[in-house]
């Protein structure tokens, strides 16, 4: 005969296999980060924290750039939890665009200090400071716009994109796995690429003009 | 033998596979491999981007939290020991963190080395599952995003636009893009007000940048749904525009708008 709890609470945790206490599992801490219940800040930063930093370590190296990167993300997601919905996907993967956009702004942050030092070093060997003026590097502006592009895809084209890049499906596989019809994928792929494709080639150019 | 397909064509951009008949067309037509060349800048830095399935977690600095702390004035703190748990969970062994860049030249991030791919296809089960979950959750959403303008057959929304009052009207609404499996796509318009005095309403994609403009049709009784030819890219052909047409026969849009939204 099953016992009725009152509080519905997963016992044991996918991450620690630790028995005791009894853990909220990942959508009620959701639930309670987006109801500002303070205990789930923890509990998010103890889940998803070490995933987080890895991801700002891999992009930055480990140092004091992925440290403010990590802080600043758990401080926009705690003072921005008022525009995350639980019901619109995982609060991981939210938590994850967020990081990549600080990982944007340190990347050009970082390029705006090469670019200055490039400029003092020219004009210290009283060199043509040509390149002073010129845009962000090419490779840096594509990441941060294609990180922007990503967020204003919308589902399912970003989840089909996501699957695609940082999973490494191949598009029967991502049909196999979401139930979406093997043409739609593919379609949804095309217009995805398609859109970043455009999104490069012009604010790319307006940023480098 | 004809030309690729532009899925074929983004799947080569991906590197997946085609059939040997589609290699050989792409691999001797100039127009072809142009366009799966122009598609590589993005599958590039898209490859580029640090994800969590190939980033090894790592426990960061006790600092990071006390400085999260002070910003949110939070005083829970997170357990010592579940924090080093989910770091060992999301490693990935003998995956080194790189270097910190020095002070002196500090450099956007090197694309990933060839022994990543060895990575990616250990990719955690775990963010799957929450991909997944999302995308779920996104075809809800846009099932109910197609019920918001009465239609009930399974296109999925790819992409919706609220009208606003445009040139001083009153007219509101919204359009909904959505393609069906054949990947036909039809646009859902609705508008608050209707036509009087003879006149019409008619739908128009517009490309903001050039002004060009591509005439979808009549919007007839405030609501309809249009077929968007093949073809038109909607992500440059993305605002939505309703004209108010004199039935005068000129088929070119009468200049005046009425709502306008973007998709």
């Amino acid at each position: 005969m099953a016992v009725a709890h009152s509080v519905p609470l997963v016992a044991g945790n996918a991450v620690t296999g630790l028995p005791h206490p009894p853990e909220p599992d990942d959508g009620e801490v959701a639930r309670r980060f987006a109801a500002g219940d303070e205990r789930a800040l923890a509990w998010a930063y103890e889940r998803w924290g070490p995933q987080l930093y890895g991801l700002a370590v891999r992009a930055l190296g480990a140092g004091p750039d992925a440290e403010d990167v990590l802080q600043q993300s758990f401080v926009s997601a705690w003072n921005g939890r008022a525009g995350y919905r639980p019901d619109a996907g995982p609060l991981p993967a939210w938590l994850v665009g967020i990081c990549r956009h600080r990982i944007a702004d340190a990347w050009v942050r970082r390029e705006r200090q090469r670019r200055e030092s490039d400029a003092a070093l020219s004009s210290a060997r009283l060199q043509p400071t040509g390149d002073v003026d010129a845009g962000l590097d090419t490779a840096v502006t594509d990441r941060v716009l294609v990180i922007a592009e990503l967020e204003r895809l919308g589902q399912p084209q970003r989840g089909i994109l996501e699957l695609a890049f940082f999973e490494d499906l191949t598009h029967a596989q991502i049909a196999e796995r979401t139930g979406i019809p093997l043409g739609t994928v593919k379609s949804h792929i095309r217009r995805s690429l398609e859109r970043l494709r455009s999104r490069l080639e012009v604010d790319g150019a307006a940023l480098h003009s | 033998m004809q030309h690729c397909t532009r899925e074929e064509l983004a799947l080569a951009a991906l590197s997946e596979p085609l059939t040997p008949d589609q290699d050989a067309h792409l691999a001797s037509c100039g127009a072809c491999s142009a366009e799966v060349g122009s598609l590589r800048r993005g599958v590039d830095t898209l490859t580029a981007l640090p994800r969590p399935a190939t980033a090894p977690a790592v426990l960061p600095p006790p600092a990071v939290w006390s400085a999260i702390a002070a910003a949110t004035g939070v005083s829970a703190t997170p357990r010592p020991e579940v924090l080093a748990a989910s770091a060992a969970a999301g490693g990935a062994p003998g995956a080194p963190p790189p270097p910190a860049p020095t002070a002196a030249a500090p450099r956007p991030p090197a694309d990933p080395p060839v022994d990543e791919l060895a990575l990616r296809r250990r990719a955690r089960r775990r963010w799957l599952a929450a991909v997944a979950a999302s995308l779920a959750v996104g075809i809800v959403v846009g099932a109910s995003g197609a019920a918001l303008v009465g239609r009930s057959d399974d296109a999925v929304t790819v992409a919706a636009a609220g009208l606003s009052p445009y040139g001083g009207s009153d007219a509101s609404g919204e359009a909904v893009l959505r393609v069906r499996d054949d990947e036909s796509r039809v646009l859902d318009v609705r508008l608050t007000v209707r036509p009087t005095g003879g006149d019409y309403f008619e739908v128009w994609l517009l490309d903001p940048a050039s002004q060009r403009m591509i005439a979808l049709g009549v919007l007839d009784g405030g609501q309809t749904a249009l077929p968007v030819p093949d073809g038109v890219d909607t992500s440059v052909f993305r605002t939505v525009d309703v004209s108010r047409e004199a039935v005068d026969g000129d088929p070119a849009h009468s200049a005046f708008s009425i709502a306008r939204g973007e998709l």
